[in-house]
């Protein structure tokens, strides 16, 4: 398979990055420091190139009955500008991938998918296109995508011009320095900020702009490796660790984005609200390890000297100083914020305390 | 004679460097540290354990994931940096001075150190 490269990559390597291949992609892991980076973003500014990340346009008199087909979530509440987080379930209620779909016209919708998702998604959306009538335009070559995220995320925009106001989860059509792009108040870190989908043409000079303009907040490239640390203390899940084909919206922890109101039928609607009603087969919980040892993606995780489940996502957690970890379990009632499970970490096990979701809250307010 | 001259290295970064009291400090290169990152978590045996070439004896956690560390030669551990259990993140500054891992007693033969590498020829193997 060909590694692909974003436009932004020999802006990555002149800047020193640690490239790795991730889903297809050449990507930079990291500039300096995870953690370093990982504290940028929760205290100042950082600047992520996502542009591996895919953009697929629907349009088409039918786009709405179509979107209401593929995702749990009720389209037709969506209003203009506005965004929602999403799944894209098979008929098991199992995941193919999580998406975010903007809503920017009548009959006119984006989707940001994930990379590793792209190919299957647009195979998947064709295939359940057959009785609408709907174009699927997968623009994920033509597009850019940065992503400005952190507290001062918003005054460093201001001072390039940015001229939109905007609340989160929402996307306008702007103008930062004279290039017009899509401008959403979403990310993926738990903090506050701005994701930029420009044209590719664009790229290179707003990297650079957005790098200048930032130094007197201290800003810097953040790579793929504190994007993770990061998300995880926000405890946003990654597809492919979190979720996959066996999972649920319901057992992944999801709940909260599914309605239980929608009328039209969608994809895997028997066995999500069948699972709303009465849980699922497994459970997503938080743990905090109650030692200095990392759970990491696959361990097993033991109760009362069972099995139960196994780790998805761990690692550090920079703002908390303790390491935190997601883990599938086994759904019964007795495994519950403040119980003591156990997870298996080089043929010994480590105690963890299972704790809420996310494990920070949003600036950076610590959770208790 | 620079430390980096007197050291041996594997082809899986642990490097071996001669005491003058016979036994041998153990720890892990400058390279590999290099491309662990941030290290955030280090585990090391007791004093006493013996060990075969090629045993995995120690982990070492970086913020990225995490690695075994294995026996460049057989021996019996006879000092433990206690310290950098505390503060593993000192061997991002340091590998070889305040950054090293165990001192070792021999206890195989020195054709043990037949396939181990030296440095300038261990960078050239890995990068």
């Amino acid at each position: 398979m060909v590694v692909k490269q974003t436009i932004l990559h020999d802006k990555h390597v002149q800047l020193g990055a640690k490239m790795v291949d991730f889903a297809g992609w050449h990507m930079p892991v990291q500039y300096v420091s995870i953690v370093e980076e990982h504290n940028t973003v929760r205290n100042g500014v950082g600047l992520f190139d996502v542009s591996h990340m895919g953009e697929v346009f629907i349009s088409g008199k039918d786009s709405l009955e179509f979107l209401q087909k593929i995702v749990p979530q009720d389209i037709s509440k969506l209003e203009y500008e506005k965004a929602v987080y999403c799944q894209l379930p098979n008929k098991n209620g199992g995941l193919l991938d999580d998406l975010i779909i903007y809503k920017l016209g009548i009959n006119y919708y984006l989707i940001i998918c994930n990379a590793s998702g792209i190919e299957g998604d647009v195979n998947w959306m064709a295939i359940n296109a057959k009785d609408y009538d709907v174009k699927i335009d997968n623009q994920s070559h033509n597009y850019s995508l940065l992503a400005v995220q952190g507290p001062k995320a918003d005054e460093l925009l201001r001072t390039m011009g940015l001229d939109t106001i905007q609340d989160s989860f929402t996307i306008k059509s702007a103008k930062i320095l004279n290039h017009k792009m899509y401008v959403s108040r979403t990310g993926y870190t738990g903090e506050d900020g701005y994701e930029l989908l420009v044209e590719n043409k664009f790229a290179e000079d707003l990297w650079d702009k957005i790098l200048e303009y930032g130094k007197p907040f201290g800003i810097k490239p953040i790579g793929l490796g504190a994007r993770d640390t990061l998300r995880l203390e926000a405890a946003l899940p990654l597809y492919g660790n979190d979720l996959d084909m066996e999972t649920t919206p319901v057992e992944a922890g999801l709940s909260w984005s599914l309605p239980r109101d929608k009328k039209e039928d969608y994809n895997g609607k028997t066995v999500i609200t069948e699972q709303l009603a009465n849980g699922g087969q497994k459970k997503l919980i938080g743990i905090k390890m109650l030692d200095k040892n990392i759970a990491r993606h696959e361990y097993e995780v033991y109760f009362q000297g069972e099995k139960v489940g196994y780790i998805t996502s761990g690692g550090i957690s920079p703002v908390l100083g303790c390491n935190i970890a997601m883990a599938y379990v086994k759904n019964i009632k007795e495994i519950c914020t403040g119980s003591i499970v156990q997870v298996m970490i080089r043929e010994k096990l480590h105690d963890a305390e299972v704790v809420k979701r996310p494990f920070i809250n949003k600036r950076n307010k610590v959770r208790n | 004679m620079s430390i980096t001259e007197k050291i041996l290295c594997t082809k899986t970064h642990e490097y071996i460097l001669k005491n003058d009291d016979g036994t041998y400090t153990v720890g892990l290169t400058d390279y590999a540290v290099e491309q662990l990152g941030d290290i955030v978590f280090l585990e090391l045996p007791e004093t006493g354990t013996t060990y075969s070439k090629g045993d995995s004896f120690a982990a070492v956690e970086s913020v990225k994931a995490a690695s075994e560390i294995y026996m460049p030669i057989s021996g019996e551990v006879t000092d433990v940096n206690t310290a950098l259990v505390e503060s593993p993140e000192t061997l991002n500054e340091d590998v070889y001075e305040k950054g090293w891992l165990v001192k070792i007693n021999p206890t195989g033969d020195t054709s043990e150190q037949d396939d181990l590498l030296e440095y300038e020829d261990y960078k050239e193997e890995v990068e």
